[in-house]
């Protein structure tokens, strides 16, 4: 299970290092979608599969959002693969970087790691993961509610930034 | 102290009230009036060494002739500045008044203060009206250049002075210039102690100014307004030689050894600057560099710290501070009749100016010392300490008042004998304000001679 | 923009700060951060405007970037202490990054770079959002975390900043820039103490606020952004002119004004403290500060450029902009000194 764990972990920087080398937006969005997938996978696997279902649920309608919108603003006849010169320097540098860090930290990363999040479970009669969703629906209210108020800031914002033929900043640039 | 503060302050709804025929004679006979009152307190009838009106600010033979000339030295600069700013729109004149009434508001307040952070802050409070006389007035474009040249050589020697203030605070407890005397000497051994005796002190050799650091004076002098030249020599000056005094008290122990190379810079600045004037062109430059050369007697003489030194210090600073300003004021006349601070084309003033150039003669005979004034009394004191604390420094000092007898000489030949040259024609002849204004320069100087202890300072 | 959208923007800016203020939960202060820097981009892109667009953008990036990292610690804190409390870092690694990330949010020094270019970008009277309201939801944070940092970094932050906040503005002729500059060397006067005494910090920060004020509204009220117009500006307003000098020597620090204030208090804490060498160099990192702000005030108000408008007279016309927070702003930066010991009995 820690090999599992490991190599999922090892699938997760390799798809941000995809994401990070700069390659044409299809490729990218592949590197988003391997990095959540992952990223989602080393959650189920640490303990927490509702989240980690959630997550990926919620990624991929992002995911999908992101490929669509990225296929159409870049249809490029020859997209850069990972395998370009200026692709492979960067994703290279990355993986180096990578390399080095871990070999600089060796096995003492993880000392910070108390546990699964799952370990406790013996004590309670409900999964941590689901219990977190109880507790922040019945306890934390007004924290959703701001979020909620968060949420629709945010799409305020975007609106406000991009709407209107000539007051959009983004055409003017 | 308040019966002087609060009309000084007063004199800024004055300045802006007054109507405008009687803006000038308002203020000149106000500030008057304040100094006429300030003379009260060289009367000394105190027992004690000082005189406290309130705990923040007091009196000592000390601050006294320094506060009364800063009170001096206000109507003087109002009656001085009436020509060159009389083309101004009436209202940049009353914030020019404004500006002089500042300075002297805050040399009050520096030369009062019982806190030696109190005497920082007002301390580096004057520097903003001064550069704005300075940048502001001046005339020339290189006005700037000295604007800046002042502010940054003033604020880079005493901002570490601050710091070592307030780690004194630390270590003391108490910055009050009242108890000071009595803490126990300081434990002042390492290199860090030195670092912090010479942050203590370069503030003050910068602002005195010490030769080496004295680049900034006769810029700022040179592209001041004649306002700003007579207050930087007459008080602004003396700030650092006070501050000296007062420093020195508490720096004891390690003054004795760590003052060689300081006094070594003042007694060689002395004959350097004077050398500098022998062969001046221009005259504002000439009175600037004789200041730095009296105020490295000055310098020498606060360092030596002994009775006889800080005694003939302060005279010297009093003597030195009525009759440059006296010396600004005539170049200044000369300045605005011929628009020349050259000297070369201003000669044989005598001719057309009689009155004037007696001034001249006695100012410059101020300047060098003659004997019943109180320049020579401070210079021989100063000169009789130096000789017995080395007799080598003899050769330096006598050397130095050998060339401010020449420079003087120099000066008072070029500027008012020989040939009147063809183009100085159809002057105006002087005013009596002009007249007045160096009458009472010169009067306090002569009437010194006959009761000179008021400003011997502790040791009468 | 209309006033609907700006009223839901302005109260969104004021509902972030007010967040990171109250909240004790991580998670809160960060959404509160994330509010903020959300609710101020429109405003900075409401000029359509190349330049703004790219200052919006790097503002976007730059915060989003900080907020990401302070997420990151405080996750990692969780993980690692089970639990959310801002005034509880356990651990020195996470204070750290969070540290460096409210560093970056506020432009100390060596994550400064974006401050210059982005203030450069938009107008002056976001600017003066951007350099005063948008500084305390960040500062309020960094008062709770500083006490778990480790000294040397605040230190370190602090020197870098007024040194470079100082060399930065030497070179520059642009007003919005020299003025980002003295907000992060004055940035840095305030980190210093953060750890010491988090009470002059907030001085710092509020006499900060109130000079800075004080210039981002004498230059609206110029329309000066750059040096050059400066020159004619005695022609427009000969008070405000005056004053304006008095108000940049404020910021450069002089005695008799508001500026020392700050300056004094921090420079005899850290005195006390021991770091006496750390005081000097800071003291000394003033002046290169007071360097352009006297070529400000030369600029402004100490020459008169011998030339006055050829067109319009702006002297005639009466001002339209209101004053009353200008002038309330330039009596405080000009006078608020001998008030010290006022400000240090109500915050000490």
């Amino acid at each position: 299970m820690v090999y599992f764990a490991f190599m999922l972990l090892v699938g997760l920087v390799l798809g941000l290092v995809g994401v990070a080398c700069n390659p044409a937006p299809y490729f990218a969005a592949f590197g988003l979608v391997v990095a959540a997938g992952m990223g989602c996978a080393v959650l189920a696997v640490s303990g927490a599969p509702f989240l980690a279902l959630v997550l990926f649920l919620i990624y991929l309608g992002g995911m999908l959002v992101v490929f669509a919108y990225s296929s159409a603003l870049a249809a490029d006849p020859f997209p850069e693969g990972w395998t370009e010169v200026t692709v492979f320097e960067q994703l290279a540098f990355y993986l180096l970087g990578v390399v080095a860090a871990g070999l600089y930290f060796g096995k003492h990363w993880y000392t910070l790691f108390v546990g699964m999040v799952d370990s406790c479970s013996k004590f309670f009669t409900i999964r941590a993961d689901m219990g977190g969703v109880v507790a922040m629906y019945g306890s934390g209210g007004f924290m959703l509610v701001f979020c909620a108020w968060v949420l629709l800031l945010t799409l305020f914002v975007v609106l406000e930034l991009v709407r209107g033929l000539s007051r959009g900043p983004l055409r003017a640039v | 102290m308040l019966k002087v503060l609060i009309p000084t302050l007063m004199l800024f709804p004055t300045t802006w009230l007054a109507p405008k025929k009687w803006l000038w004679a308002t203020t000149t006979s106000h500030s008057l009036i304040i100094a006429l009152i300030s003379l009260t307190w060289l009367n000394w009838t105190a027992e004690t060494g000082w005189t406290l009106p309130n705990s923040y600010m007091a009196i000592d033979p000390l601050s006294a002739p320094l506060l009364v000339l800063a009170c001096w030295l206000l109507p003087l600069m109002i009656l001085a500045s009436q020509n060159h700013t009389r083309t101004e729109p009436i209202s940049r004149q009353r914030t020019f008044i404004c500006l002089l009434i500042s300075l002297q508001a805050f040399l009050i307040l520096a030369f009062g203060a019982t806190e030696i952070l109190m005497f920082y802050v007002m301390f580096e409070a004057t520097l903003v009206p001064t550069l704005i006389i300075i940048t502001r007035w001046g005339n020339q474009a290189e006005r700037l250049n000295a604007g800046t040249y002042f502010l940054f050589y003033t604020l880079a020697g005493s901002l570490p002075l601050l710091v070592a203030l307030l780690a004194l605070q630390n270590s003391t407890g108490s910055l009050s210039m009242i108890i000071l005397n009595f803490n126990p000497p300081l434990a002042l051994a390492s290199w860090g102690d030195m670092m912090w005796w010479a942050a203590c002190l370069i503030a003050f050799l910068v602002k005195m100014p010490l030769y080496g650091v004295h680049l900034w004076l006769p810029k700022a002098h040179v592209e001041a307004p004649i306002a700003g030249s007579m207050v930087l020599a007459a008080v602004l000056l003396k700030l650092g030689g006070y501050g000296m005094i007062r420093m020195s008290t508490i720096l004891d122990p390690i003054t004795k050894e760590a003052a060689y190379p300081f006094i070594v810079l003042a007694l060689w600045g002395i004959i350097m600057t004077g050398s500098i004037c022998l062969r001046q062109t221009d005259l504002k430059s000439l009175i600037a560099y004789s200041s730095v050369s009296h105020m490295g007697l000055v310098a020498g003489g606060i360092l030596i710290q002994t009775p006889w030194g800080l005694t003939g210090a302060l005279i010297l600073m009093i003597a030195h501070g009525l009759v440059s300003s006296a010396l600004f004021c005539l170049a200044n006349t000369s300045y605005e009749r011929t628009h020349s601070r050259t000297m070369a084309l201003a000669r044989g003033m005598q001719m057309l100016f009689p009155l004037t150039a007696t001034w001249w003669f006695v100012a410059n005979l101020a300047n060098l010392a003659l004997p019943p004034l109180p320049n020579l009394m401070g210079e021989v004191m100063i000169i009789t300490t130096m000789f017995n604390w080395s007799p080598w420094t003899l050769i330096l000092t006598g050397l130095g008042t050998l060339i401010t007898a020449g420079y003087s000489l120099y000066m008072f030949l070029m500027t008012q004998r020989g040939p009147v040259p063809e183009h100085i024609k159809g002057l105006t002849p002087y005013h009596t304000r002009e007249h007045l204004l160096i009458t009472l320069h010169l009067l306090p100087v002569i009437l010194l001679v006959l009761k000179p202890e008021l400003i011997w300072g502790w040791f009468y | 923009m209309s006033p609907l959208v700006l009223v839901v923007l302005l109260s969104s800016l004021g509902l972030g700060t007010a967040m990171t203020f109250a909240s004790s939960h991580w998670l809160l202060a960060w959404m509160g951060l994330e509010i903020n820097t959300l609710a101020i981009l429109p405003l900075m892109a409401q000029q359509n405007h190349p330049r703004a667009m790219e200052a919006t953008t790097k503002y976007f990036l730059i915060q989003a970037t900080a907020a990401a990292m302070i997420l990151f610690a405080s996750t990692t804190n969780a993980w690692a202490s089970g639990q959310w409390d801002i005034t509880y870092p356990s651990h020195p690694v996470t204070a750290t990054i969070t540290m460096a990330a409210l560093a970056m949010k506020i432009g100390l020094a060596p994550t400064h770079f974006w401050l210059p270019e982005v203030l450069q970008g938009v107008s002056l009277t976001t600017g003066l959002i951007l350099s005063t309201w948008q500084k305390l939801a960040p500062f309020a944070l960094i008062l709770q975390v500083a006490n778990y940092t480790p000294p040397y970094m605040l230190t370190a932050l602090a020197l870098c900043s007024t040194l470079v906040g100082g060399w930065g503005g030497l070179n520059q002729t642009q007003l919005r820039k020299i003025l980002a500059y003295s907000s992060i060397a004055h940035l840095g006067w305030m980190i210093l103490v953060a750890q010491m005494a988090p009470q002059l910090t907030l001085i710092a920060l509020i006499t900060y606020i109130v000079m800075t004020t004080a210039a981002f509204l004498t230059l609206n009220n110029m329309d000066a952004t750059k040096t050059a117009t400066l020159a004619s500006s005695w022609t427009k307003s000969p008070t405000l002119t005056a004053m304006a000098c008095l108000v940049l020597l404020s910021l450069g620090g002089l005695p008799p004004l508001t500026g020392f204030l700050p300056k004094w208090l921090i420079l005899q804490e850290v005195t006390n403290q021991g770091f006496i060498p750390t005081a000097t160099v800071m003291a000394l990192s003033a002046l290169l500060s007071l360097y352009f702000y006297l070529r400000l005030t030369y600029a402004m108000s100490l020459t008169l450029f011998p030339h006055t408008f050829n067109s319009v007279t702006p002297w005639r016309m009466t001002a339209k902009r209101p004053t009353l927070l200008l002038s309330t702003t330039i009596i405080m930066t000009t006078c608020l000194l001998p008030l010290t010991p006022s400000a240090l009995t109500l915050l000490i």
